[in-house]
Order: structure tokens, then C-alpha cells, then sequence
């Protein structure tokens, strides 16, 4: 199948309720080793994710991308406003002026996320960081078979199991850095918003077909 | 814990106290949208302009020091968070008086993530901004690997000093090595021994026991440092101060400036008490203390501790610590 504009809805709309619904959970984690206010910055982002929805028209599927990433940018909610808008942006960069997104254009979509967070961050796997989710993300996406659906559960997948692992590491970036050996056990929470980002686009395509 | 707080809408907390804070202010300070608050004597300024940035929940930071002889323009973000990068962007085209614009960046994760996404801007649309980054709490990372030091309450004096060369005529170059040489002579510690609640969300960002004391500690109470049993005055001032000194290894001699900001709920009498101390030290040690501030600079809510901060001075920084400043909480004539 290929990814319409309905479909590309359907998986931001997904992923703004997946937000929505885990943004309590998300500032409980946060206020362990943050400040605790990770998911009301995941609610802010969901909710501009559904106005923009609500408001799309006419525009390309890279415009209404690219326009999502700079309203994440404009988010004035620490890291993560910056962080998903790069990821966003990314997203958008190999797109021209397609109408229906096919497997391998959806696999350079997430290569692209992952390429721009790597122009603005050092953080690699195992620093317990979101790009403990992103990157298997993003490698299973590329070695998943050329079919939407499939990408996508690889991609979900590798991130909810990148996501669980960063409770056994020590935190190497962002604030909780300062509590080292202190953050085991517990998992990074950018990972975890990171994971429902793709299992937000794995449910929202799911639901389409 | 239960919050006891006078707010209205949790969402609406950055809003409403913005625009409460520009009403006690608006001789000196006039709010734009993007949350900037800005000097209103910018339009006629020529010379070099200072823009920064940061959370809001930290009164009377940042915004608090807009005016004439500090900062310009003070982008404001949500409660404890950074603001985006555009809001940054745009507060620096709006404060360009054609000397180019100073844009200084607390070292926090999320201040840093903006303020190098907002640097990628400005030099891509031609702009003339030159960045220093305030990284001095001694208590997560050696000297040798200042990147990995916060940025704590030294960013109201560098605003000063900044503020005092621009006003001088300055050229933005020479204001930023200015800003930077005093950046790079500064230490900062903090201490806490309750910790804060977050606002929006009620919930408690360190959890201290009731006889514990944490030196060490971030702005927000995060960690590093190491626990303790509570200790007094006197003992807390010998370990912070010669921590302090030993980082910047200040020598018999030398002029220092000594800034102790309470993060909110520590009392002055308290912070007066361990002044006397630090005064004390500093004489046995023959080093004579030339600048001071003893107040509140950079809070946090409900946290109670301190922040203590030196600074090694010479004639000129000192200078332009003691230049005028109109500001709503720091005033020089």
C-alpha cells in the first residue's frame, strides 16, 4: 500500500492521542531525574499536531510537515519542542511534492529524521537518550521488507525495545546527566516519548488499512 | 505534596506573570509577543545590544535585569524550560541596532539546544550575534571540562559586565571578550536542603530528608554534588568558599567579587550569616573582596539553599560591574 494524505493524518492524529493519553506518565518519569514537565511539552505538541490536522488543506505533505516542525521549534518547552522539530523536519527532507508516500520513501523519511537530530546532537545509542529509540528505529526501518505497514512495526518495534532498554543505562546527556549511576533503573524519558512517536504512526496507518 | 500556591490555570502561569511583571515595570520594560520582554529604551540604543534567554519560575531571573546597562531583550520559555529558537531569532533581529547583538546562553541541555539551533539561523540570515555561554558550577565537572558545567546564577554579573562594556561604545568583539574573560574567572556552588516543586505539575524535583543538606546542586535540584547531614552556617561557608577558591585558584592577593543568591525560601538573615563568614575566610586568606551581592538573583520554587559565587576582578571588570544600570532588580547610578 502506499500512504496517502489520509493515511499521513490518520498516523499524526494517532500519535497526538498517544501523546496525549501518556503525558501524565511521561512528567511522572520526568520528575525523577528532570523537572518534570516532559509530558506537558509532548501535551503542547499534541495538541498544535491536531489544530494543524484540522486546518490542512490544500498544502503538499512536505509543506504541512515541514510547517508542524517549525510550530514544534516555536514551542517554548525546553529540549523537546527543538528536538521532535528537528526530527520532524528531517521527515520532510526528502520529500518533493508527492501525493501518496511509498516503502522506500518512507525509509529516507526516517533516515532523514534520524541524519538531522545527528547534525544537532552527539548523543548516540546507549547514552539514554530519545536517540536510544530513534536509532534502532530507524536501522530496523531500512532492513524491514519494502512494504509500509512492515516498516513501520519494525520501526515501532526496535523503538519500544530501545526504549526499555535505556533503564539500564547511565544517563550521558540533558539534565539527568547530573545524577549519573543514580539514573538506573529507570527509563529515559525522550526514549519514551520517542517510542510512542512511532507506535503513533504504526496504529495510525494500521487503522487506515 | 500538595501545592499551596497563589496561581490561576496551570497553563497560564508564564503568561500571567509576564504580563503582571511588565505592568510593575512599564517604565522600564514593555512585553512583545514570543514572550520577550523588552528594554523599552532599546529603539534609541547604539551601541552593542545583549539578548538572553531562559525559564520562567526563576524571579527575578532573567527577566528581572532588562534595562538599560544589562539586558535587552530576555526570551522567556515556559517554566524552568528554554524558549524555541525562533522566539530567540527574532529577539535578536528586533535588538540589532547595527553593532550586532551579544546572545548569551546559560549551559543547560535544553538553553543549549536552542541557542545553537538560533546561532545556525542568525549566521545563515547574515546577522552580526556573537554567543557566550555561562557554564560555572564547580560541582559536576572539573575546570578542564567546563562544557559539562551548568550555568547557575554567574549570568546576572556577565549580563552587568557585558552591559557595562557595551554602554561604553564597545565593539561587539570586544564586548564578547569582555564577557568571556569574566565567564571564564567565574565559580559558582549551590546548596539545598529543601527541594523544589514544579509548578505545573506540583510534583517535587529533589527529595531531601528532613536532616540532609546537598552541596552540589543545580538550579532545579538536580543532583551531583553528594548528600549530607545538615551542617551550620559556619561549616558550610568554609566548604563552599574554599571550593570555590581552590577552582579558580585564587591567590593571596587578588580581587574577588562574592555573590550569594538564595534560590527562594532561604532567609536573608540566614544568607547574612553565612556572608559574615565568607568575609572572615576571605581576610584570613588576604584576598580583598572588591564587589558583592547578597540577595536574590536566580530562585527556584520553594527550594531552600543558596548559591554561592565568585569571581577573580580587575580594574576594568570592576568597571563595568560598578557602571549604571535602571533595571526592575538591579540599580547602579
Amino acid at each position: 500500500m502506499l500512504l496517502s494524505k489520509e493515511s499521513v493524518v490518520s498516523m499524526f492524529r494517532s500519535v497526538a492521542l498517544i501523546w496525549q493519553q501518556n503525558a501524565d506518565s511521561l512528567s511522572d518519569i520526568d520528575s525523577r531525574f528532570g523537572d518534570g514537565d516532559h509530558g506537558v511539552t509532548i501535551g503542547k505538541m499534541a495538541a498544535l499536531t491536531l489544530e494543524r490536522l484540522d486546518s490542512w488543506k490544500e498544502e503538499s505533505i512536505k509543506d504541512f510537515i515541514e510547517d508542524l516542525s517549525t510550530g514544534f521549534m516555536g514551542i517554548s518547552g525546553g529540549s523537546a519542542g527543538p528536538l521532535y522539530g528537528t526530527l520532524v523536519e528531517g521527515l520532510a527532507e526528502p520529500l518533493t511534492d508527492e501525493t501518496a508516500i511509498d516503502a522506500t520513501t518512507l525509509k529516507a523519511m526516517l533516515t532523514g529524521s534520524r541524519e538531522s537530530l545527528f547534525e544537532i546532537t552527539k548523543a548516540r545509542v546507549g547514552d539514554k537518550t530519545m536517540m536510544d529509540a530513534l536509532i534502532p528505529a530507524v536501522d530496523a526501518a531500512c532492513q524491514a521488507e519494502n512494504d509500509v505497514v512492515k516498516v513501520l512495526q519494525a520501526a515501532s518495534g526496535a523503538a519500544l525495545q530501545g526504549a526499555k532498554d535505556t533503564a539500564n543505562m547511565v544517563a550521558k546527556f540533558g539534565r539527568a546527566r547530573s545524577y549519573g549511576e543514580k539514573t538506573l533503573g529507570t527509563p529515559d524519558v525522550g526514549a519514551a516519548s520517542t517510542a510512542l512517536l512511532f507506535q503513533g504512526f504504526l496504529y495510525g496507518v494500521e487503522k487506515q488499512g | 505534596m500538595k501545592m499551596k500556591k497563589f496561581i490561576n490555570a496551570q497553563e497560564n502561569l508564564t503568561k500571567e506573570l509576564l504580563e503582571g511583571f511588565a505592568a510593575a515595570h512599564a517604565d522600564l520594560v514593555t512585553l512583545k509577543p514570543g514572550n520577550m520582554v523588552v528594554n523599552r529604551k532599546l529603539e534609541a540604543a547604539n551601541r552593542v545590544t545583549i539578548v538572553t534567554q531562559g525559564g520562567s519560575g526563576h524571579e527575578p531571573a532573567i527577566s528581572g535585569f532588562v534595562g538599560d546597562g544589562m539586558v535587552d531583550i530576555s526570551v522567556v520559555g515556559d517554566i524552568f524550560a528554554a524558549p524555541g529558537p525562533q522566539a530567540c531569532v527574532d529577539a535578536i533581529k528586533m535588538a540589532d541596532r547595527g553593532k550586532g547583538v551579544l546572545y548569551v546562553v546559560l549551559n543547560h541541555a535544553g538553553d543549549m539546544l536552542t541557542g545553537n539551533l538560533t546561532m545556525k539561523q542568525v549566521e545563515k540570515e547574515g546577522l552580526h550575534v556573537i554567543k557566550v555561554v555561562t557554564q560555572e558550577d564547580v560541582s559536576n565537572a572539573p575546570r578542564s571540562n567546563s562544557d559539562d558545567r551548568r550555568g547557575l546564577v554567574g549570568c546576572i554579573p556577565t549580563y552587568k559586565i557585558a552591559g557595562g562594556a557595551a554602554a561604553e561604545g564597545k565593539s561587539l568583539e570586544e564586548v564578547a571578550a569582555v564577557a568571556q574573560r569574566f565567564a571564564d574567572n567565574m565559580a559558582t556552588l549551590a546548596v539545598a536542603v529543601r527541594g523544589a516543586t514544579h509548578p505545573s505539575t506540583g510534583s517535587m524535583l529533589a527529595d531531601l530528608g528532613e536532616d540532609e543538606m546537598e552541596i552540589g546542586m543545580g538550579q532545579h535540584g538536580e543532583g551531583g554534588g553528594g548528600r549530607s547531614a545538615m551542617k551550620t552556617a559556619d561549616a558550610t561557608a568554609d566548604i563552599m568558599l574554599n571550593a570555590l577558591l581552590k577552582d579558580l585558584s585564587i591567590q593571596s592577593g587578588e580581587k574577588l567579587m562574592l555573590i550569594l543568591n538564595g534560590a527562594g525560601a532561604t532567609t536573608l538573615m540566614e544568607l547574612f550569616i553565612i556572608y559574615r563568614r565568607c568575609v572572615q575566610i576571605l581576610k584570613e586568606k588576604n584576598i580583598q573582596l572588591v564587589a558583592n551581592y547578597v540577595g536574590e538573583l536566580l530562585t527556584v520554587q520553594e527550594q531552600a539553599g543558596f548559591q554561592m559565587f565568585i569571581a577573580r576582578m580587575d580594574d576594568e571588570l570592576l568597571r563595568y560591574w560598578n557602571a549604571p544600570c535602571n533595571t526592575p532588580y538591579m540599580k547602579k547610578q
